[in-house]
């Protein structure tokens, strides 16, 4: 350890004391908001610098085992990580390790490994990478999303045994940096699920990655740390040096290394203000959610398991408006038991004491599948998902229903479901509700038997049809996410076509609005939990299409209270009628009077 | 060589979880295993070889053994199939 401590000291005084180092400017993507200062820490990339070489032939027999024993050290190593998982790690990074382990085991990496070592005398390394690279591609050119991720599963496997090879880790240098005073920032080329537990306990400043998107485990670090990300920056980590002086711009995606100090200082400014922002936003915690007019507005957090109720009471959360069971299910060889469930669904209806807590039943099946399986489907998110899928199981359906109606004795729940299409479903999901709820009272279990049931309005065929189903549940919650995916027919998750997505197309807002309508007509609550409904831009013409309850990740919850208490509600409704009935498309700046 | 043909009947086909059970069973092996779906023919010990096949529910794939132990493997593969990967469906 005090040899890469000194190291890392080393460097850091030499490149403080070269004034002269020129500034380089990098445009990436901002995943992360906010702005942070610091060192580069730079985590090694073993395969962008492979040495490539031929070996002696009498060699060979020595390269073939110094692979064969980097294999089985970088397997020992793995396993040994994923035996002492901190508690609190994502359960999903279990299975990914294990899927990195089967992969080190895997004849296609080994056996053509050390063929190209013996047949052609390659290096050990340049053999494993060109291996790699192979697989690699042919994963990549697989049709099915899954089958395609698995791709960079086998390029972070090469990696490892690269680094295994060299004697080096990706993070070498990580007890040093535990110890130093300065914020730090951590540049990589890519950032795999093993690198993330290990840099779990470390604090750092920010991340600048050469590679990933808004949903790379870089990008899910960061924001649960709360500090600045910059992906796909595409050559940072050959161009900034441990040491080197960062600017992460969160904001906009700019990644400035070595500045001037007139920069610094401009961004010094900067980063205050955002602090300033940030803290008068958290005065707004305690603050009623009423518009200027004063209409209030409910303000409720989306949530993915118990462990996250503390930061959505710190954010002023009025409620769980979307409490996403499926991931109690993730990541896991087996189905979690009704006790287990049950568990998890009463301590976050404890944690909430008597708010509301809305539980969504499984919405499992198109881009979520158990133990990372990806379903067969030609087209997953048409197939059978969510409550088809629930109703295909009426067994496991029944066991979630049970915890759910148990945890309801314990405080105020709500039952949402996902997915539903037709009344025939709906009559399906009630009969197996009633079911559940007489076999409980036989069993003397308490639970609460007005519990309200509502439906995810995701589908357009509800939303158009939208009457009976409004009349059918005791409240609606449009998850805009799906909506807008089914009404556009575009796969946001595409690249070629992710351009196309847009929220604000006149047929969703018709629909988000019909669909607001009919609940008022109806009597009963309208919600929107998806993606829309957290983004403060849209959050005037949401308020315009008459929306009163939001639910959002907890993060954007003071945000959006912040452009509620700034918006008068009844001219937002006139403007945003006015333009839905010339079928316009609606800028959501020209609403700020 | 001794080889049988088995449909894939569980649901989510040759995936993730199913393929690593039948590359950790055939691993137990000392015999050579084959599975092969149309024309593409991967060692059934290999996950990555078995998920490249993309066999969906409903394929049949042909799977042969050679070796010593290749009967007892062709029936312990086959229950694993018969089984359903042992997911509920």
């Amino acid at each position: 350890m005090t040899s890469s401590a000194n190291k890392i000291s080393d460097t850091m005084t030499a490149t403080t004391t070269s004034v002269d180092a020129p500034m380089v400017c990098l445009y990436g993507r901002g995943v992360a908001n906010g702005y942070a200062m610091g060192r580069a820490v730079v985590m090694g990339a073993a395969a962008l610098e492979v040495a490539h070489y031929r070996i002696a032939p009498d060699a060979v027999d020595a390269e073939k085992s110094r692979f064969s024993q980097a294999l089985k050290s970088t397997s020992d190593e793995l396993r040994a990580l994923a035996d002492n998982l901190p508690d609190d790690a994502p359960r999903e990074l279990a299975a990914l390790l294990n899927v990195h382990q089967l992969l080190l085991a895997d004849p296609l990496l080994a056996d053509e490994t050390l063929s190209m070592i013996e047949n052609r005398h390659y290096n050990a390394e340049w053999a494993v990478t060109t291996q790699g690279q192979r697989l690699g591609e042919q994963f990549s050119a697989m049709q099915d999303d899954y089958l395609r991720e698995r791709g960079s599963d086998v390029r972070q496997v090469v990696e490892r045994v690269l680094h295994t090879l060299a004697g080096t880790r990706a993070l070498g240098n990580l007890d040093a940096i535990l110890q130093s005073d300065e914020p730090l920032i951590v540049v990589a080329h890519d950032i795999s699920p093993a690198d993330m537990i290990r840099l779990r306990g470390a604090r750092f400043a920010g991340f600048v990655t050469d590679l990933g998107g808004p949903t790379s485990h870089t990008a899910i670090v960061a924001r649960s740390m709360g500090v600045p990300a910059v992906v796909a920056l595409g050559q940072v980590r050959t161009l900034a040096r441990d040491g080197d002086f960062l600017i992460v711009d969160g904001q906009h995606g700019t990644v400035l290394i070595n500045p001037p100090d007139q920069q610094k200082r401009a961004y010094e400014a900067l980063a205050a203000q955002y602090a300033d922002s940030r803290e008068q936003l958290l005065a707004l915690r305690d603050v009623s959610s009423e518009t200027l007019d004063g209409v209030r507005i409910g303000l409720q957090a989306n949530i993915e398991l118990p462990d996250e109720v503390p930061l959505a009471l710190s954010q002023g959360a009025q409620g769980i408006g979307l409490f996403r069971s499926e991931f109690l299910f993730l990541g896991r060889a087996d189905l979690p038991s009704e006790e287990e469930q049950f568990a998890a669904y009463q301590s976050v209806v404890e944690q909430m004491s008597q708010r509301q807590v809305t539980i969504r039943t499984l919405d499992l099946g198109s881009d979520k599948t158990l133990d990372g399986e990806a379903t067969v489907a030609t087209n997953p998110a048409l197939g059978q998902r969510a409550i088809r899928y629930c109703l295909a199981r009426p067994e496991l359906f029944q066991t979630q229903l049970r915890a759910i109606l148990r945890a309801s004795a314990f405080g105020k729940v709500r039952l949402l479901i996902p997915m539903i299409t037709s009344l025939s479903e709906v009559r399906a999901t009630r009969e197996i509700i009633h079911s559940v709820q007489s076999e409980l009272q036989a069993k003397g279990q308490s639970f609460d038997p007005n519990i309200e049931v509502g439906a995810m309005v995701e589908v357009p065929a509800m939303a158009i049809a939208i009457e009976p189903f409004a009349q059918a549940f005791d409240f609606l919650s449009i998850g805009t996410n799906d909506l807008i995916q089914y009404t556009l027919g575009i796969d946001r998750a595409d690249a070629e076509v992710s351009s196309l997505y847009d929220p604000l197309h006149p047929a969703v807002l018709r629909l988000i609005a019909g669909t607001i309508n009919a609940g008022q007509r109806q009597r009963i609550p309208v919600s929107v939990c998806g993606e829309m409904a957290g983004d403060a831009r849209l959050t005037r013409l949401l308020l315009g299409l008459g929306l009163t309850e939001f639910s959002m990740h907890p993060r954007q919850l003071l945000d959006v209270k912040q452009e509620i208490r700034q918006a008068h509600s009844n001219a937002l409704r006139t403007k945003v009628a006015a333009a839905l009935n010339r079928a316009d498309s609606i800028d959501p700046d020209h609403l700020n009077d | 060589m001794p080889q049988i043909e088995l449909i894939v009947s569980n649901k989510l086909g040759l995936h993730a979880r199913a393929a690593a059970k039948l590359t950790k069973t055939a691993s137990q092996f000392a015999c050579e295993i084959f599975i092969t779906k149309e024309a593409r023919r991967v060692n059934a010990k290999s996950i990555m070889g078995v998920m490249m096949l993309a066999a969906g529910k409903d394929t049949t794939v042909t799977i042969e053994a050679e070796g010593g132990d290749a009967d007892q493997a062709l029936q312990e593969i086959k229950a694993l199939f018969d089984d359903k990967f042992g997911e509920q469906d």
